[in-house]
């Protein structure tokens, strides 16, 4: 597979190396996420006029979905401003290293908690009060608030971003579907790598922090867990670290297989379609009782939401997964475990194009109210930019559908070819994987045409 | 293969829907609530004249018709009626036009012009899609 | 260091301004917030003016589409949408206290969307007010009032015989449609008309009482403000109608006194027992007062008496045909 490293350009990988760009993206962004907080705070409770909630679930949330995940990966993650208080904090610095040790208790992160479950169940609980925290910049405020304050929190006791590791919601999905990005941090050659003493990228250097992530980038074989925080460039002593460009969907060449990232897909796919049902389909009903936090209406919604992403969805994936199993080899009696996550790896692509096209169907019909909130962020009538009275109108409404349709069906090609490649990796049958990813794709045609 | 595929894939596009019979006058009362509107689905063939009449039930809403870009607010016990001729055929977003609580954003309908190919035809594209997958890799291979 | 100072500066810096900025130009005073009357209605609900010196007021609604109405003035009423600001500026002649109202229609509850705005003044009128119609004549508008007699037709005041009457306003205000056709009867002269010519008759003599302009305004009041629970022909079975009994029903059971005062769906008017036993004064009394509990608001805050008798001349149309 071919790769184009973006660091041999001395230009570019100076522009990497310093601190600087990365810096001021980040600290802007600081200032635009307390802003959020104070706008939904302070401002109007009505989500699509207050700058908290358009934001972050429509500005924000499309160029996440639609750009920087299918395109940079964890490219977010680099430029990210909830670390960034809390790096502080433990550093005692802004930029290159002092020199002096690090702040703050520093306690290894517990074994049980490096991988991504928590992540999956943080993202789970924010899922199943989704309706009250798209729509309630009060709610939204706190949540996100809640975020840094987490984040900070941990870093005073736990070494290294235990945050971004373990717990962000949003970090989890974006390690999953970084996995199809064109874009990725390796190291240039490992051999370099084992004859290296210092390891300045894992423990850090004058130039550089030892892996924010807790990653060692000789072992980097996917782009889950990599943060692109770019200090290991920073770091390394024998220049042995590349940003490179890549085709789509490099790590799923040959998929790894883990059961936290199975179930990471399950929960994106799960939550694709109940939105959908949710938020684009006609029923009153459920809408009601997805806003209704507490009622016996929304606990039953919590209950199936919950059911179909760790019941239905693994359970009929299992069934396929041992479908193809029977397939391949109808004397083998055992279930190979490791097959379930590694044809899991089908779901990513499948996942990140559901997202893409849930997303198309609402961003662009409500991006008018993106002029609106910066001209009058808070609705106490400010006219900022000349656009606070621009009427709703929904933008590309005939493009809508061809995009949404152009994602599901790339997304279910895309799904295909990883579900072949990791059949012939497991020694088990594509075709029941590939007819699951087929079916969902057409539950979703059918939420969202 | 890859060919024939192609083809088959353009043609599932282009192919077009059949005729429609001759253009009827078409009335549709329209309920709106919090948030949804009842009859969510709304069809008509191509030429058709439509008069949609707006009732909400509890707080001000509107109907906004993509595609076509007409649009009527209602107050409750007030019906707003709107009339165009559905001269496009496909499937519009029918969508809540007057801010109306917190889920107003999705307060979604839909309009349908004529027989509904969309589906089928999305449906027919991924298939495609599934089925050629493997000859993608098989060429790589090569 | 230096290249540290600057970073540590401008995070400092950026979040300061972030936070500080709207801090710093929050609205002073506060906007008037429009909500549900469920979610507590207007905040604030009392304002105060100075007699002749303008009142600015700015208007935002923190849920739904709401209007901006100020009662007994000839104030434009405005549209309160959903996190924009309309401001409007008021200036009252008079000292005294009025009232605004939501004028767009948000919910069963949208009539108790009201706050009052105190202007002070000077030049204050002396004299106790005087008391309203119904209470002058005796009239108690809770009592039920079913007419004795119904016409078998639709009275008709083109189909009326052409007698000379005497008909002031005061008898007009007085007595039912029902309780006049019978005191018709009795009348000198007219003691040769059928029933049908003496129910004709008493449309004629309605219709005398009010004109085409006042029946349009009080048509129009009618279907924007009443129309919801009334129903588009009165007959009690508007949008809100089964809200208000089912409210009724569950305020009954928290509520000690007397349950019929208590919310209950309209009457209907489509029945001409109902609508021909009540006298005008009651009617007006009804509208000027409200239901104290039923449901039905107080209009006496919000339109003048001449409105208020244009809405009972229109809603006899509801059972006579009067031009």
């Amino acid at each position: 597979m071919k790769r184009l490293a973006l660091t041999r350009s001395p230009w570019l990988k100076a522009a990497l190396k310093s601190r600087w760009p990365q810096f001021i993206a980040a600290a802007l962004l600081l200032a635009g996420f307390l802003f959020v907080i104070v706008s939904g705070l302070l401002g109007t409770p009505v989500g699509s006029r207050n700058f908290g909630i358009i934001a972050v679930w429509i500005l924000w949330w499309a160029l996440l979905i639609l750009a920087a995940v299918p395109l940079a990966g964890r490219g977010w993650c680099a430029v990210c401003p909830i670390p960034l208080a809390g790096d502080w904090l433990q550093r005692g610095a802004l930029l290159g290293p002092s020199g002096r040790p690090p702040r703050g208790l520093n306690r290894r992160l517990p074994k049980a908690l490096r991988n991504i479950w928590l992540q999956n169940g943080v993202f789970t609980l924010m899922a199943l009060f989704s309706a009250v925290i798209l729509t309630n910049p009060r709610v939204t405020a706190l949540a996100l608030a809640g975020m840094l304050a987490a984040a900070i929190g941990l870093s005073a006791v736990y070494e290294r971003r235990a945050f971004c590791r373990a717990v962000c919601p949003v970090g989890g999905f974006i390690g999953l579907y970084a996995q199809a990005a064109p874009l990725e941090l390796r190291v240039a050659d490992t051999a370099v790598c084992a004859a290296c003493a210092s390891k300045a990228c894992y423990n850090g250097s004058e130039s550089g922090y030892g892996c924010p992530w807790g990653v060692f980038p000789a072992g980097l074989a996917r782009n889950s867990t990599c943060g692109l925080c770019l200090e290991c460039l920073r770091a390394c002593p024998k220049d042995n670290i590349a940003l490179n460009l890549r085709p789509f969907g490099g790590d799923l060449e040959k998929p790894a297989a883990r059961l936290d990232e199975a179930f990471k897909a399950f929960l994106m796919l799960g939550a694709a379609l109940a939105y959908a049902a949710i938020l684009l389909g006609p029923w009153g009903g459920l809408k009601a009782a997805a806003l209704a936090v507490g009622s016996p209406a929304w606990l039953a919604y919590a209950a199936a939401f919950l059911f179909i992403c760790f019941g239905l969805l693994p359970g009929l994936f299992w069934l396929a997964v041992r479908l193809g199993q029977v397939f391949a080899a109808p004397r083998r009696r055992t279930a190979r475990r490791s097959d379930f996550a590694l044809a899991a790896s089908a779901l990513v692509p499948l996942g990140l194009m559901f997202w893409a096209a849930f997303s198309l169907s609402f961003v662009f019909a409500n991006a008018v109210y993106v002029l609106n909130v910066f001209s009058d962020p808070l609705g106490w009538g400010w006219d900022l930019f000349g656009a606070a009275g621009l009427a709703w109108q929904p933008l590309l409404t005939s493009w809508g559908l061809p995009l949404q349709i152009g994602a599901l069906v790339v997304g279910a090609f895309w799904a295909a070819r990883v579900a072949r490649r990791a059949a012939a990796q497991g020694g088990f049958h594509a075709l029941p994987v590939t007819g699951y990813a087929f079916g969902l794709t057409l539950a979703m045609m059918g939420l969202l045409l | 293969m890859t060919l024939a595929l192609a083809s088959v894939a353009l043609a599932v596009i282009l192919i077009p829907a059949p005729a429609a019979a001759a253009p009827l006058e078409r009335f549709f009362r329209v309920g709106a609530g919090q948030y949804a509107f009842t009859p969510a689905s709304l069809r008509a063939n191509p030429g058709d004249t439509i008069t949609i009449e707006l009732h909400s039930t509890d707080v001000t809403h509107g109907l906004y018709v993509d595609g076509y870009d007409v649009s009527a607010e209602a107050q409750p016990g007030q019906p707003a009626a709107l009339t165009f001729i559905a001269s496009r055929a496909g499937v519009f977003r029918l969508r809540c036009s007057v801010t109306c609580g917190t889920l107003h954003p999705f307060m979604l309908g839909r309009l349908v012009v004529g027989p509904n190919w969309t589906l089928a035809r999305a449906a027919a594209l991924a298939g495609l899609a599934v089925l050629a997958a493997p000859l993608t890799l098989r060429k790589a291979a090569e | 260091m230096r290249a540290e100072t600057l970073a540590r500066l401008l995070v400092l810096g950026l979040a300061a301004a972030a936070v500080g900025f709207p801090l710093a130009a929050r609205q002073r005073p506060p906007l008037l917030h429009a909500r549900l009357a469920e979610q507590g209605g207007w905040a604030p609900d009392v304002l105060r003016a100075e007699a002749g010196q303008p009142l600015t007021v700015r208007l935002t609604s923190d849920d739904v589409l709401h209007g901006f109405g100020v009662g007994r003035t000839d104030f434009e009423a405005v549209l309160v949408e959903p996190g924009k600001v309309t401001e409007v500026t008021l200036t009252f002649d008079q000292p005294g206290i009025y009232t605004y109202y939501c004028t767009v229609w948000c919910g069963l509850n949208h009539w108790r969307m009201r706050g009052v705005i105190e202007v002070r003044g000077s030049d204050v009128q002396a004299g106790a007010p005087t008391p309203p119609l119904y209470a002058q004549l005796g009239i108690d508008i809770d009592a039920p009032h079913p007419a004795e007699t119904t016409p078998a037709e639709r009275p008709n005041a083109l189909a009326a015989p052409v007698v000379a009457l005497e008909f002031s306003f005061d008898q007009y205000a007085a007595a039912s449609p029902a309780q006049l056709w019978s005191s018709l009867g009795n009348q000198p002269g007219l003691e040769n008309l059928t029933d049908a010519q003496r129910w004709d008759l008493v449309a004629a003599l309605w219709a005398r009482q009010t004109s085409p302009a006042a029946l349009a305004e009080g048509e129009t009041i009618f279907r924007q403000d009443c129309a919801a629970c009334h129903g588009p022909q009165g007959a009690g079975d508007g949008l809100y109608a089964d809200d208000l009994a089912s409210a009724g029903q569950a305020a009954m059971q928290g509520l000690a006194g007397a349950p019929d005062m208590l919310m209950q769906s309209p009457p209907d008017w489509q029945d001409p027992a109902i609508l021909l036993g009540a006298s005008p004064a009651l009617l007006q009394g009804k509208l000027l007062r409200g239901g104290m509990g039923t449901g039905m608001p107080m209009w006496g805050a919000i339109y003048t008496d001449e409105q208020l008798w244009h809405v009972v001349a229109y809603l006899y149309t509801l059972q006579m045909d009067y031009p």
